[in-house]
């Protein structure tokens, strides 16, 4: 008998074949009339209903509406795994379910762990399980830093002379060698040796201690090599140690990690790191959307893609700044990035967004034709002009540290929405280029614990409540010709609600993902929650990669569209559910904000 | 007593085996049924295949229905292969009529039998179980389009009716299934008695 629902995809894609051939044999088929209650609360659920037909809505006791279930929608997999059921489920209209029966439910939760996991798991574990269905590549990237991946270091004492670690160097076939003295371990390699011996003026017979680093970049055992792979972008490093409870067990090499990489991300850095010119710039600028495409069609989670091409475009904006600007100007200027760049959640170029600040007043002259070259640079980056005009090629975004003290007081005290949003722009902000210190003291100018009135704060979370969440009264995604404005309808409440909250509670990070983790630790929002909101986001921006790589628009990256019919049903659901956590954390901010005549 | 009863149903009762088909049903479950035959004819028409399901309440009891293609070589209007799309090579596969007949009146017992114009099907077991085992089936019979005539009868006397098997369908707004495969018509037949009984 062949079933009228469409079985190939998650979770039953997790089941083999004989398993899914079993599973259809299995199930019955139950139709209920319009207004029939499938389950109530407290009652023991006889298995799980598969929608074939029809819509089912699930509510609590209040009646509040947690979520409606259509086509090729499960339920209720709580119910079956605990001992009733929590809430209850009503057919809208004529619905026909397919009914798989608990014990036989268990049956394949016992024999499939793929399947298992899935059930028993929340969102974000969901979520990943899907991301590595959808490709079936083992992605090295994911793979974690262990035994195979490292070699086993080689130790040295400090008293060993420079002619002897050659030796040991060429016999072992280690291009560095940890060495090990009294106090600390510290890491010698060939160049430094030929740097010492060659270039310095140290002698065969010195001792290696004289020479070694002791600043050791360290990864742990379990990190996932991408981490690696980050440190050494960031540092400029081709090797780091990797420790486990502290313990340094074993090195990881460049060398060896491109062996096994099947991207180009490492190659891309390196071009940019060795660029003499701007042509050279922007040509590895040009590479980096390739690399994206690859990234996300391999599978790659987005958290690790965003976290990549964060670094990567930091390096190449840091890379353009050292080009254009003397070595004398560097120190007395800092460049920030904001909005999503700043917090580090851009993956595809979206319009640039960003402030400089002046140490001295004296500089404006010499900096404003170099901003000029900068922008330039960015534009031939590929990154669009602002077209609010958030750049520091604007009068409004170049001020001295007492300048941007200033504006950000006025701000405060003005209770309006544009001022609000520029300090919400600002917050964001991360220095990429020039002097980092420079920001701490602006920084600090919202972080005082005077401005956490209840009354600045609010105005700072209004615009969050802004736009409607798309889901309509029965829960379901409130679509405007097949299409919903995802930026609008998700991520923007959800950043900016959060970033409202990171204001209040003055929290240095400006990364969403970290804002909701010292949120978590600081218990303004619950473990569920927070973690809930993670997954939300991290969703919203997947399912919005992956339509921008599709589309073929000259700036993807600024579709804000999602066309819901191109959403298989799993990602539908996850949506509704996102949608409905985002409509939640806004309940919260209502009742925390007091904005409820808002 | 035998005789009498013969006389006043005009069939043969079941014996030995099969006597407890006869007996009164007191469960709540229902055999839904759909014979596919080789041509419309309740006397020339040989059983190809074969359809039951279980109906208890609102539940199709899928997990347990049966599904039978009989072995057969009968010569089957080219037309009619286009409705029950069961082909010569198909029917190879099937088991031997008997078979099918035996599995089906186990899994019958003395359950109501339901289906869509069930008195063609009626006539067409009969004529196997007769040959078989010398009986007629002593169920009781349930017309879904009867039941379906009384519900809207009821409602507006001289109102006409499309009492097609789509056009019933289509009334009542239940799926068609693989319309013309026996099961797919079964699960249609059950929808629909389920909806004109329970809702």
């Amino acid at each position: 008998m062949t079933i009228q629902i469409n079985l190939n995809q998650p979770p039953f894609s997790f089941l083999s074949t004989e398993q899914l051939d079993w599973l259809t044999s299995r199930l019955d088929l139950v139709f209920f009339p319009s207004g029939a209650v499938i389950l109530d609360e407290g009652n023991v659920a006889p298995g799980i209903y598969i929608v074939y037909k029809g819509v089912v809505e699930e509510t609590d006791s209040d009646g509040t509406v947690f979520s409606q279930y259509g086509k090729e929608d499960v339920f209720d997999v709580r119910a079956v795994l605990e001992s009733a059921c929590k809430h209850r489920y009503t057919a809208m209209e004529e619905t026909l379910c397919y009914l798989l029966k608990a014990q036989d439910f268990i049956q394949l939760l016992e024999d499939s762990s793929d399947f298992s996991i899935y059930f028993k798991t929340d969102l974000g574990t969901q979520e990943q399980l899907v991301e590595q269905r959808e490709t079936g590549v083992s992605e090295f990237i994911l793979s974690r830093i262990d035994e195979d991946t490292i070699r086993t270091p080689v130790y040295v004492t400090g008293q060993t002379s420079l002619a002897r670690v050659a030796v040991i160097m060429k016999e072992q076939k280690h291009d560095a060698i940890l060495v090990r003295t009294a106090k600390k371990v510290g890491i010698v390699t060939g160049t430094d040796l030929l740097n010492a011996t060659l270039l310095g003026d140290m002698e065969k017979q010195d001792k290696v201690a004289d020479i070694a680093n002791y600043d050791l970049i360290d990864v742990n055992y379990g990190d996932f090599l991408f981490s690696a792979l980050l440190k050494m972008t960031q540092h400029g490093i081709e090797r780091v140690v990797v420790r486990r409870d502290g313990d340094i067990i074993g090195m990881l090499e460049l060398m060896d990690m491109l062996s096994l990489f099947s991207t180009h991300s490492h190659v891309i850095a390196m071009r940019i790191e060795q660029a003499k010119s701007m042509k050279e710039l922007v040509t590895a600028a040009k590479r980096l959307e390739t690399l994206i495409n690859s990234l996300s069609s391999q599978g790659v989670k987005v958290v690790a893609i965003m976290e990549l091409i964060t670094t990567l475009n930091r390096r190449l904006m840091q890379r353009a700044f050292d080009l254009i600007f003397p070595e004398r100007l560097r120190n007395s200027v800092c460049i920030l990035v904001l909005g999503s760049e700043g917090r580090g959640e851009q993956i595809l170029k979206t319009d640039q967004d960003n402030a400089i600040i002046l140490e001295n007043e004296h500089d404006r002259e010499a900096v404003l034709p170099l901003l000029q070259r900068l922008h330039q640079a960015f534009l031939d980056f590929g990154y669009p002009p602002c077209p609010g005009g958030v750049m520091f090629i604007s009068d409004s975004w170049i001020e001295t540290r007492e300048g941007w003290q200033g504006r950000v007081s006025r701000w405060l005290s003005s209770a309006e929405p544009e001022p609000m949003m520029n300090m919400a722009i600002l917050m964001d902000a991360e220095p990429v280029c020039g002097n980092a210190e420079l920001f701490a003291p602006v920084k600090a100018s919202w972080q005082k614990e005077s401005l956490r009135s209840s009354i600045t704060s609010s105005w700072f979370a209004r615009p969050a409540l802004q736009f409607e969440t798309p889901l309509t009264f029965l829960g379901k995604i409130r679509e405007d010709h097949g299409t919903i404005d995802i930026k609008k309808g998700g991520i923007f409440p959800l950043v900016h609600g959060v970033r409202a909250l990171a204001f209040e509670y003055g929290i240095n990070e400006s990364n969403t993902l970290h804002r909701l983790d010292v949120l978590q630790e600081r218990r303004v929002l619950d473990e569920e929650t927070a973690q809930g909101l993670k997954d939300a986001l991290l969703l919203f921006l997947r399912i919005r990669l992956r339509q921008q790589l599709l589309s073929n628009s000259i700036n993807p990256g600024m579709s804000q569209q999602l066309k819901l019919d191109s959403l298989r049903s799993v990602d539908r659901s996850m949506l509704r559910h996102a949608l409905h956590r985002v409509k939640k954390f806004k309940q919260f901010l209502i009742h925390h904000y007091h904005l409820e005549n808002f | 007593m035998l005789r009498l009863w013969q006389k006043l149903s005009g069939r043969i009762p079941p014996q030995g085996r099969w006597q407890h088909m006869a007996d009164p049903y007191d469960g709540d479950e229902i055999v839904v049924l759909d014979c596919e035959t080789s041509v419309f004819d309740k006397r020339k028409g040989e059983l190809l295949s074969v359809a039951a399901v279980r109906v208890k309440g609102k539940e199709i009891m899928l997990s347990s229905a049966i599904d039978i293609t009989v072995k057969s070589d009968a010569v089957t209007d080219p037309n009619a292969v286009r409705v029950h799309y069961l082909r010569r090579e198909d029917r190879e596969q099937g088991v031997a009529v008997s078979e099918a007949i035996e599995k089906l009146l186990d899994f019958i017992g003395n359950r109501p039998i339901c289906g869509f114009y069930i008195e063609y099907d009626r006539a067409i077991l009969n004529r196997y179980i007769k040959r078989l085992y010398n009986f007629q089936l002593p169920n009781k019979f349930i017309e879904v389009s009867e039941i379906y005539v009384r519900r809207k009868r009821r409602l507006v006397p001289e109102l006409h009716l499309d009492l097609t098997f789509e056009g019933l369908a289509k009334d009542l707004n239940v799926p068609v299934i693989e319309r013309h495969s026996a099961m797919g018509d079964v699960i249609s037949t059950a929808l629909m008695y389920i909806k004109l009984t329970e809702f």
